[in-house]
């Protein structure tokens, strides 16, 4: 062949040559360009596990899970999480391998990689989950068959588990295995798994509350899987956002639930952290969470509504140290047998140690278990219902129970207070108190007959109260500030001076057409049954 | 009075000189017949990409907002808010792929027509200046996506330059503002892409063509001698493949749009990082030699791609000869250039 042929040729060959396959090599890494679905590369040793496991169907599910997850993008395969020392308390030969695999990974081997993570962990009350279930609490040990507790206290308060390694936690609570999504982590259900029901009503706490109504109305335009450390870009919080995520002044995030956390605010009696989860004081800790508030809020409505939540927690213990009074005195008459609902000493769970064979003992009990934390948790969380009507209503209710079994069975100041018609015998505790709204004055909202006017010198009684409680170190410097400026603008806060709209009168005017004209008219009378106990039968 | 008139009077120039210019240099050039055939003509294609790409680019500065925070916001704004967003860029992309095949397969003819000879050599080493000049800025542009896949390319595509001998340290620290990939790398490359290259590339092109024009274009052995005018047939020519590689990229971009991947995320390490795909010849070879061996070998290939008009007349007297190696070099190394690249696209 000439020359001049072969020129030819090769252009020719290689031109078209050029063309297919980089056309085809360019449009193939387009095609990349759209692919969100990263590849995973396995190692030979997962590749054999994951081989024998879709063979046999053992757990093949578990393998898609973990195919979805950013461990298997990072080439984080099962031997690296799985793998075991002979002597290891979750030791097995795999009888198809040579491999010894640890059946049960514990934060142990999480540790490996997540250092931070188990440390924040440890420090955090998650970790202290199963102190409580060890406690000779007779609510699980004594009151009910242990069977029916494992699947219920055991499978939350598993999050702390104590392992034979010497670990403690459960990773997995959280982060499902085995995918450990961080969009399934940050749902606020994942919390209401165990935050959830009578005596912690976290998650119904939560969607009651502004929070949670716009998580419900624009979860779907979140991104679920902003990168971790990142500060939320959220529209609204979730549990993780308040409680764990990084924000502007909280520069890094954290598995330590309670950095956040001022009060200890599920025992007995509320109490102002340190040492307990974190090792911070709760002045920090109010820091961290203040950082989260003005995130979104001002500081003088998040401070506002703060102090106000504080003061319920306050207010709550005034409340239980009446209940404890109440059972004591039942206790002195010997109404009831209980030894142990004390508020001095012991102050981790109030319980009566022989267990609860007498009706008033589970309404105590309650009073802080399961209504007293309702009533501060829903004051934390903007879950007003839970403030009110299962919490405050109900604590006031079972003192009433507790004052009515002791009237019952002879004990005079029981039988006294029964007998009262003074409309402040319901407060029969010392009152914190803070003059106007946390939502804006109002021109009628304190116009009721209000303990303020039926109680002589109040406001000073309140007022030296909360005074007493910042010097104990209750409040901080900031807060007592803060009070005292809006004790001082009492008048207008409670906004009695303001005149009442001209709105006002048409509008009262109208309820009582409606209740006091139509009702009368609305009435019905019906025809009764002609059987017994029915009224008007003739029977 | 006719607007030429008014025209002419305000911009005083022999209008008739100006005719007879245009005529000798655009309308009657000398276009010797082998040119008739396409694989013969593709001179032209990298010049109307490179007029696209500039058309486009200017349109995509409009939105494109060069900061680690917007750049992938702004990509993705692009591509699914603004009208015909999606199209504009795809051009952009797409051009730039074409773009760089169109220069592989000009230096192919060149190189097999041997068009580099005696006294063509400074044109050829303008030709080498200009492909690498659009390799960056394809390599600057894909990074501006700021996604995982580019973030990670412009990543490993800096650490490659850190390995150049003597200035790759500079070199590295220079393009990325520092050691990390940071906003800094964004701006720089950014500022590359659309401030430094354009301007050089322009510049190359017009010298590419001024010697072009001065030497007149080249003309292979085994071809009838012969010239037509440039206008109509070639202008024509140009204007089918303008029309053809509009319609290429069009469909393309309907066919295999660019995505936006997932944004940019520097602690998260790919499982497989790759630069893009015209990078694969070098990254592959790269990865079957020891790191320094690859890194001077690939100076040394690019020393004599450059150089290679001064480097065939030294293989041999005979012409035979000359030609021979030379066909077998070329021929080789596109056949390993493609084997490489198809490697890597296949490699996980």
């Amino acid at each position: 062949m000439d020359t001049v042929k072969a020129q030819q040729w090769l252009i020719g060959i290689f031109s078209v040559l050029l063309i297919v396959s980089l056309l085809i090599v360019a449009g193939v890494e387009m095609k990349k360009t759209r692919t969100f679905k990263p590849e995973i590369e396995i190692d030979e040793t997962t590749a054999k596990c994951i081989n024998c496991h879709e063979k046999k169907g053992i757990a093949v599910k578990l393998i898609d899970e973990w195919k979805e997850s950013r461990h298997a993008v990072m080439g984080i395969g099962c031997y690296e999480c799985h793998q075991a020392a002979e002597e290891d308390f979750d030791a097995f030969r795999c009888p198809e391998s040579e491999f010894i695999i640890g059946k049960h990974p514990t934060p142990k081997d999480c540790n490996q990689c997540h250092e931070d993570q188990v440390k924040e962990f440890n420090n955090s009350k998650h970790a202290a989950a199963q102190i409580m279930m060890a406690l000779k609490g007779p609510d699980r040990n004594v009151f009910q068959p242990t069977i029916s507790t494992k699947h219920g206290c055991e499978q939350c308060h598993n999050i702390g588990n104590y392992w034979p390694d010497g670990s403690i936690g459960e990773c997995d609570a959280c982060h499902s295995k085995h995918r450990f999504s961080l969009k399934q982590a940050r749902h606020p259900e994942t919390c209401g798994e165990c935050h959830i029901g009578p005596d912690h009503p976290h998650i119904e706490i939560y969607l009651e509350s502004k929070h949670g109504n716009l998580y419900v109305a624009h979860k779907d335009e979140w991104d679920w899987n902003y990168p971790p450390g990142e500060p939320v870009p959220f529209s609204a919080p979730t549990c993780a956002t308040c409680h764990m995520s990084a924000t502007r002044t909280n520069k890094k995030s954290t598995h330590n639930v309670s950095n956040r956390l001022t009060w200890e605010s599920q025992a007995p009696f509320s109490v102002r952290t340190q040492e307990y989860w974190g090792g911070i004081s709760w002045q920090e800790k109010r820091a961290n969470m203040e950082g989260v508030c003005y995130q979104c809020h001002s500081q003088s409505f998040a401070d506002r509504y703060l102090l106000v939540a504080d003061l319920v927690n306050l207010q709550y213990n005034e409340i239980w140290k009446a209940t404890i009074d109440w059972m004591n005195l039942l206790k002195k008459y010997n109404v009831i047998k209980t030894d142990r609902f004390m508020y001095e000493g012991d102050f981790i769970t109030a319980w009566p140690k022989e267990g609860y064979d007498e009706e008033v003992e589970h309404i105590a009990y309650r009073n802080w278990h399961h209504e007293g934390r309702r009533f501060r948790h829903g004051a934390e969380m903007m879950g007003a219902d839970y403030t009110q009507w299962h919490g405050i209503w109900e604590l006031q209710e079972n003192l009433v129970k507790i004052i009515e079994y002791g009237a019952e069975h002879g004990v005079p100041e029981a039988k006294r207070w029964m007998n009262s018609k003074d409309p402040n015998k319901f407060i029969m505790y010392a009152l914190y108190d803070i003059p106007g709204s946390t939502w804006g004055p109002s021109a009628l909202m304190y116009r009721g007959q209000m303990p303020m006017d039926r109680i002589p010198n109040y406001w000073e009684i309140v007022y030296k109260n909360v005074k007493a409680a910042y010097e104990k170190g209750l409040l901080t410097d900031k807060q007592w500030a803060l009070y005292e400026e809006i004790y001082k603008n009492k008048d207008k806060e409670i906004g009695r001076i303001y005149p009442l709209p001209e709105l006002h009168e048409e509008l009262l005017k109208n309820l009582n057409y409606d209740l006091k004209k139509l009702y009368p008219e609305q009435k019905l009378t019906l025809t009764p049954f002609n059987i017994p106990f029915q009224k008007g039968s003739g029977y | 009075m006719s607007w030429k008139e008014w025209f002419k009077e305000r911009f005083p120039i022999d209008y008739q000189k100006f005719v007879e210019f245009n005529e000798r240099i655009f309308i009657k050039e000398p276009i010797p017949v082998h040119m008739k055939k396409w694989f013969y003509c593709m001179g032209a294609t990298p010049l109307i990409l490179a007029g696209f790409q500039i058309i486009t680019g200017i349109l995509l500065m409009f939105y494109f907002v060069p900061s680690p925070e917007m750049a992938y916001e702004s990509i993705r704004h692009i591509t699914e808010d603004v009208r015909v967003g999606f199209w504009v860029r795809g051009l952009h992309r797409w051009g730039s792929n074409l773009m760089i095949i169109a220069l592989l397969l000009h230096m192919t003819r060149v190189f097999f027509t041997r068009a580099y000879q005696k006294p063509r050599e400074l044109n050829w080493i303008i030709g080498v200046m200009l492909f690498l000049v659009t390799m960056g800025l394809a390599f600057t542009g894909y990074s501006l996506t700021y996604n995982q896949l580019s973030y990670w390319a412009t990543t490993v595509g800096t650490n490659l330059i850190r390995e150049v001998p003597l200035i790759g340290k500079w070199v590295f620290l220079f393009l990325r503002g520092g050691e990390e990939v940071t906003a800094n790398t964004l701006t720089r490359f950014y500022y590359i892409h659309v401030g430094f290259l354009p301007p050089l590339l322009i510049f190359l092109i017009a010298l590419h063509i001024i010697i072009l024009r001065l030497h007149g274009v080249s003309e292979p052995e085994g071809f009838p001698k012969g010239y037509y005018p440039f206008y109509p047939h070639h202008f024509y020519k140009i204007i089918i493949a303008t029309l053809f590689l509009l319609t290429l990229m069009s469909t393309l971009t309907v066919i295999l749009p660019p995505g936006i991947g997932v944004p940019a995320d520097p602690t998260v390490t790919p499982a497989h990082i790759k630069p893009e795909w015209y990078f694969y010849p070098t990254y592959r070879f790269l990865k079957l030699v020891p790191l320094k061996v690859g890194i001077y070998a690939t100076a040394a290939f690019m020393v004599a791609m450059t150089f290679w008009p001064f480097i065939e007349p030294m293989i041999a007297k005979k012409k035979e000869t000359r030609i021979k190696t030379s066909f077998a070099v070329g021929a080789l190394t596109l056949i390993i250039t493609l084997a490489l690249t198809i490697w890597e696209t296949i490699a996980m």
